[in-house]
């Protein structure tokens, strides 16, 4: 997988080809960090920030909140709490879903019920 | 299948193409003046918190749970909006109190060609109430089950079903593709009237409130491109929002403003302009129904509260390649 740091760069500067206000100093200043601090992340000087941090970048970037809390080694504190709220339930169903493919793991959905009407 | 995502109905079906994907919403909006005026588009004031029945059946009539479906709570005198995403075309029909909000007829879970009693997504953005007129809509409005108001009621003599039902039929695939072969398609992107105090849950039905310039479209990919196959439906019950608490143990959302209040803050309204559309004619059933405010002079009831005419000073235009603005907040 790809650098967390490097990964964000290349986003960022993908967007910034078609629009300014996607600059190292525009985006910083939107998500409300240091432009020097974000440019550490970016060149991998600095580990991933925080998960407020993260999700806010995902969310400039357009990119998905829990991809790249997964890029940078962490999971949504949202996830962790829905999981410790039920742990062996979802601990048995990770584990039997772990190899499972995508389109076998997409069905495992709930789905509204149609009854009779 | 049908899932419940973020207060969304999203209708997938894989099987069919991957990207046979349509999402209905339920959106709160101001409920506009019932004065025979016609007015433009209201905004949306944030989705409606939808809940799967089965999870709340104890304190529900049991019919609920047989019909399944979710749960949505509205005000008695709220209005609504349905609004619809996806660019994968869909046709959808729309009924309340299993009345079509299309063409005023009973519910059939099958497509009608003629006359049309579906609407076509995504060429419709979003659905504000009862298909009047050509260009005219009567807003939906919610009020209490067996007072006489809703649709169903006055078409049928009967309180029986309440709610909303829905039931979507995908393009087929083959017709999809060829489509997509050649052409780009577009994309779209605190009312609290005292209620009685009931042991049992209020079931709210949909009844015909003021007047709405919106166009239902006529079906221009032709009845032979849905997949008469494959379809989906919910049924959509609407509970008393003061009930909501009790029943789901969630929050009992905020009430809406007045379309005055609103106005008078200088927040926009909007028109929506499709000059590559048709629009159906309307149907003279649901013209002939009263609104909600002439059948509370009918009943002798008092005359609704909040029901001021307003004159939207600023009208957003959109066109089919923007989208109503959502979660307008003030």
């Amino acid at each position: 997988m790809k650098a967390f740091g490097d990964h964000i760069r290349q986003v960022r500067e993908t967007l910034r080809k078609d629009n300014k206000t996607f600059s190292l100093r525009q985006v910083a200043g939107r998500i409300k960090v240091e432009p020097a601090y974000l440019s550490k992340i970016e060149r991998n000087v600095f580990p991933p920030p925080s998960e407020e941090v993260i999700l806010k970048l995902a969310n400039e970037l357009g990119l998905d909140g829990d991809v790249l809390l997964a890029m940078a080694g962490k999971l949504s504190s949202e996830l962790q709490q829905v999981i410790l709220e039920r742990p062996k339930l979802f601990a048995d169903l990770l584990r039997e879903m772990k190899s499972a493919p995508d389109h076998a793991i997409l069905r495992v959905v709930r789905e509204v019920k149609d009854g009779k009407w | 299948m049908l899932e419940l995502k973020q207060d969304k109905l999203v209708f997938r079906f894989p099987e069919l193409h991957k990207h046979a994907v349509c999402s209905i919403d339920f959106q709160r909006t101001l409920r506009i003046p019932d004065d025979n005026r016609e007015y433009p588009l209201p905004p949306s004031l944030g989705r409606f918190p939808i809940e799967h029945t089965e999870d709340h059946t104890s304190g529900l009539p049991s019919r609920w749970a047989e019909h399944g479906g979710v749960l949505l709570p509205m005000y008695q005198s709220e209005a609504l909006w349905i609004n619809f995403s996806g660019g994968y075309p869909f046709a959808i029909k729309i009924a309340t109190g299993k009345i079509n909000a299309v063409t005023g007829k009973q519910w059939t879970n099958h497509l009608v060609k003629k006359p049309q009693d579906y609407l076509v997504v995504p060429d419709q953005p979003w659905l504000d109430g009862y298909c009047v007129q050509k260009g005219l809509i009567r807003q939906f409005v919610a009020m209490p089950l067996g007072d006489g108001y809703t649709a169903e009621e006055q078409l049928t003599g009967k309180a029986e079903h309440g709610g909303l039902q829905i039931v979507v039929y995908p393009m087929k695939r083959v017709h999809y593709e060829a489509m997509m072969k050649g052409q780009s398609h577009r994309n779209h992107e605190d009312l609290c009237f005292s209620v009685h105090e009931m042991s049992a849950p209020s079931e709210m039905g949909l009844a015909p409130g003021g007047l709405m310039r919106q166009e239902i479209y006529e079906d221009e990919y032709g009845f032979d491109a849905w997949d008469l196959d494959a379809s989906s439906r919910c049924f959509v019950h609407i509970l008393n929002s003061n009930q909501w608490n009790n029943v789901t143990g969630k929050p009992i959302p905020g009430s809406p403003p007045s379309a005055v209040d609103y106005t008078e803050a200088g927040l926009p309204w909007f028109e929506f302009y499709d000059d590559k559309s048709n629009p159906l004619q309307g149907s003279t059933k649901l013209a002939g129904l009263d609104s909600v405010a002439a059948k509370t002079l009918k009943l002798g009831e008092k005359p609704m509260k909040n029901n001021e005419a307003v004159t939207p000073t600023k009208i957003n235009s959109l066109g089919p390649n923007t989208a109503k603005v959502i979660d307008g907040k003030w």
